[in-house]
């Protein structure tokens, strides 16, 4: 019974001494196994950062800011009628001024303590770094988040000031920075500090995104409950998915209607503003995904013109070795391990090359560590594009007839 | 050990029909050494492709070795000619990229003979050749002489019942041919049985039993007795206008 693992030997030799193709298959096959290994992780990791949960309902809030430039209004009174006037608006289900957007790119953030700054020589300080923004008793349902613990804003704990030294004395906080903070402890009403002045917490929101989903802190958010009224504010409207269209047309008119002295400026949706944050890493995500099919398809071509030219170049020895009685199986068989071979090799350099090039990837780009599992996957994936490139033409190569041998050209 | 009855083999083109043998007739004896011979376009070696199963007939009975070959699959042809046909090519038909031994050893795998065994045969084969203490060198390091003495150990390799030679001194000068002649005049003797298609009258004339084929039929068979002194020729059907082509 024929075995084609017994060709092994003599195809390795035979390879040894016609050497320039394999050693040039090889080389496609280790750098496409290298980099696409590395894509495809770099793939799963964007695309799970795209796909991370923001704890918004992206799709029902919109954001715009107004630039007030008439001088002759309290801006105190003229923001909350305006909050009041927003929340009128059929469809909306809240509204707010805010300071900073989540998932904007744009906002605030800081290193908040357990201690006071005065008692920092004193004892263990922890410092956890999260982003804050500020709002009043509606910006948790303007946002579309719920308290899990603790409570929410009342209007008593609202303060209202431009003073920049003037601090709120209670927070509500994302989980992700209690358990940062306040770790193996339940952080209500425990107090966190900013300088000298102490913040209770009194709610935790289970998923709140701060405004840059690329923070090496995304997950810690603070929400204190303050109101400044300044000539460039920002707003955040909520309204049901179905009526956010309509709502957007009518809130420039109403304000404006309002009062006059101002403009209403970068209306837009929560999920528009996250997808332009994203921009950057979905274009990258697809021309990975297009460098990858590239990649693969540029290889799988060599293997294929590879095994065509060897065809067409050992017409009369395929014939040869069906005369000798090679079954048509075994010119197929041949041709797969001749090219299994090239493969293993290609693919054992590049795996080592995959490696490499994920370490240095972390290292200059501070790119994830490439998960091992990704190496593996891409190795076999390339195997088997590998050796369906060869079943094509080696097929052909079988139906080649022995009488060739007997054929003088 | 060899009967072709009536068999033909036409080539089919869209217009044209080729009729390359015609109820072509033919017995074989074990230990015969027959010659073939012909002029060019005769059809010896559609009979040569035909009897090594390399090519299929159109119509008739073609018994090797009391198997009807005209019952067999592709896998079946393919394993009856590893294991009872020895081919010797005119070309040679070495790989190149294979060593003396590897060639020899390129039947044998196709039969599953294991490598212990493999190795004996390959090394006996190669010495009864002369080219034993070559067996690592490459075809393309020996001269034609040697390449077609490589080509018969790895026809004898396989302990084929007979050998199948098509034009096997056709690309060598008369000194190897005489040298490979007398190899295959030498396995001859040893018992095996051997059909050679060859131009080379001179050659043929060392054959016992000569054949001629002219417009894919035998025309003429020739019974030579040692030393090449002629017996009485025995005449068969020649047709006197035999065109090879028909139109359709």
């Amino acid at each position: 019974m024929y075995k084609a693992m017994s060709e092994i030997k003599p195809i390795v030799n035979a390879l040894k001494r016609s050497k320039v193709g394999a050693i040039l298959l090889m080389i496609q096959i280790m750098i496409t196994t290298a980099i696409v290994s590395n894509a495809a992780f770099i793939i799963y990791d964007r695309s799970t950062y795209l796909q991370q949960e923001t704890g918004y309902p992206e799709d029902e809030i919109l954001y715009f800011a107004i630039t007030t430039f008439g001088e002759d209004i309290d801006l105190s009174q003229l923001f909350e009628e305006t909050e009041t006037t927003l929340r009128e608006i059929p469809g909306v289900i809240d509204a707010a001024v805010i300071a900073a957007l989540p998932l904007s790119g744009s906002g605030s953030a800081s290193g908040f303590d357990t201690l006071p700054h005065d008692q920092h020589q004193n004892g263990d300080n922890r410092n956890v770094r999260a982003a804050y923004t500020t709002g009043d008793d509606h910006v948790l349902n303007t946002l579309g988040v719920k308290i899990a613990e603790g409570r929410d804003f009342r209007p008593e704990d609202i303060v209202v000031t431009n003073d920049p030294s003037m601090l709120a004395k209670v927070a509500i906080v994302s989980r992700a920075f209690a358990e940062e903070i306040f770790p193996d402890e339940n952080a209500i009403g425990k107090t966190f500090y900013s300088g000298n002045t102490g913040v209770e917490i009194i709610g935790i929101v289970d998923t709140m995104k701060g405004p840059w989903l690329k923070d090496s802190r995304p997950n810690n958010v603070i929400i204190f409950p303050r109101v400044e009224a300044r000539m460039y504010q920002n707003v955040a409207v909520r309204a049901t998915a179905e009526d956010r269209a309509s709502v957007r047309k009518s809130i420039e008119d109403k304000i404006l209607a309002q009062y006059d002295k101002r403009v209403v400026i970068n209306m837009r949706g929560m999920d528009e503003a996250k997808a332009g944050y994203n921009a950057a890493d979905l274009l990258m995500l697809r021309m990975l995904v297009v460098l990858i099919v590239v990649l693969v398809m540029i290889t799988a071509l060599g293997i294929f013109g590879m095994t065509v030219f060897n065809i067409n170049k050992r017409t009369r020895q395929i014939g040869t070795r069906r005369a000798l009685g090679a079954r048509k199986s075994a010119i197929v068989q041949y041709f797969l391990v001749e090219n299994g071979l090239i493969c293993l090799v290609g693919l054992f350099f590049g795996c080592i090359g995959a490696y490499y090039l994920g370490g240095m990837l972390l290292r200059e780009y501070s790119l994830p560590a490439l998960n091992n599992l990704y190496i593996v996957v891409t190795a076999l994936s390339v195997l088997v594009v590998s050796l369906l490139s060869v079943l094509l033409p080696a097929n052909r190569a079988s139906n080649i007839s022995p009488s060739i041998a007997t054929r003088t050209i | 050990m060899l009967s072709m009855k009536n068999i033909s083999k036409v080539y089919q083109t869209e217009k044209v029909q080729t009729h390359a043998l015609r109820d072509f007739t033919l017995e074989v004896s074990e230990g015969e050494f027959i010659a073939v011979t012909g002029p060019s376009g005769s059809g010896k070696t559609t009979f040569l492709n035909i009897a090594g199963m390399l090519e299929s007939f159109t119509s008739g009975d073609f018994i090797l070795d009391g198997v009807n070959v005209g019952q067999l699959n592709d896998n079946q042809r393919a394993d009856l000619r590893n294991q009872k046909i020895g081919f010797i090519f005119q070309g040679f038909n070495l790989i190149p990229d294979l060593n003396l031994f590897e060639n020899v050893e390129v039947p044998l795998r196709y039969r599953g003979i294991k490598s212990a065994e493999r190795k004996r045969r390959i090394m006996e084969c190669l010495e009864q050749v002369g080219l034993a203490s070559r067996a690592k060198h490459l075809p393309q390091q020996l001269s034609g002489g040697q390449q077609q003495r490589v080509a018969i150990a790895r026809a004898l390799a396989g302990e084929p019942r007979f050998l199948l030679a098509d034009e096997p001194t056709g690309n060598l000068d008369s000194l190897m041919a005489r040298q490979v002649m007398e190899l295959l005049e030498e396995i001859n003797r040893n018992g095996s049985t051997i059909v050679m298609v060859t131009h080379d009258p001179e050659l043929a004339r060392r054959a016992p039993r000569n054949i001629q084929v002219v417009d894919g039929q035998i025309a003429d068979f020739t019974l030579y007795q040692h030393g090449g002194a002629s017996v009485p020729r025995k005449s068969n059907t020649v047709a006197a206008v035999n065109p090879m082509s028909v139109e359709v």
